[in-house]
């Protein structure tokens, strides 16, 4: 079974060494806000804060793109990851791959059910910020969990 | 449904990777086959039944329920 919205394997390999950094770096400033002084450039903002409660559209401005370029480095790294082939894609890895992105839509979208139960105020705006994630994660996880498993019970057996 | 692909196996003395570069697909989809964890497509039954030198019907049995 052949699908062209994969990658070539090579990808796989770029991917996790961009995933691996950004997760820490990730992890880091999920605890510490940090680069506030040199993480500086002006963007073009499609939409931004403006004066009062007014949005500005289409704007440059200032900003600090700490934030911006690590969520950019992982989300690329975990896409990479998620979307290359495996070195052998056959039709087995290929329903894991699907059944692991129903999963991983699933779980994602519980936990964000469980966080609008029972969060409130602003930490809320932080659940909003880790769902962004969690469909990618969630999907890394579960898919190389199952091919693990695979491979090892593979592997005790002649 | 079930298979003898194992013992298909064993009788010509292949190991997984073995069958698996024949057929080329990965070593767990035999994994996975031999654990009744997956149902193979006609295209990788046949490609198997093909190697062993037997039809599908004699590798893969139907069971009560499929």
């Amino acid at each position: 079974m052949s699908n062209k919205l994969l990658l070539p394997n090579r990808y796989k390999k770029i991917g996790w060494a961009i995933l691996i950094p950004s997760t820490i770096l990730g992890v880091i400033l999920a605890f510490h806000e940090f680069g506030e002084a040199w993480m500086h450039a002006p963007v073009f903002a499609m939409a931004n804060d403006g004066i009062n409660d007014n949005y500005k559209y289409f704007t440059v401005s200032d900003a600090n793109i700490t934030n911006t370029v690590i969520g950019l480095l992982f989300i690329i790294g975990a896409m990479l990851v998620s979307f290359s082939k495996e070195k052998t894609e056959d039709e087995f890895i290929a329903e894991i791959r699907l059944s692991s992105l129903l999963w991983a839509v699933c779980v994602s979208y519980i936990l964000l059910l469980i966080a609008f139960v029972f969060v409130y105020g602003s930490p809320f705006l932080d659940v909003m910020v880790y769902n962004m994630f969690t469909v990618l994660i969630i999907f890394i996880i579960r898919f190389n969990y199952i091919l693990y498993k695979n491979t090892k019970t593979a592997a005790n057996e002649k | 449904m079930k298979n003898n692909i194992k013992v298909e196996r064993a009788i010509k003395s292949l190991t997984q990777e073995d069958l698996a570069n024949k057929v080329s697909v990965s070593r767990q989809t035999i994994n996975a086959m031999e654990a009744n964890k997956y149902v193979p497509s006609t295209v990788l039954a046949l490609k198997i039944a093909k190697v062993f030198n037997k039809t599908v019907e004699e590798i893969f049995i139907l069971e009560k329920g499929d």
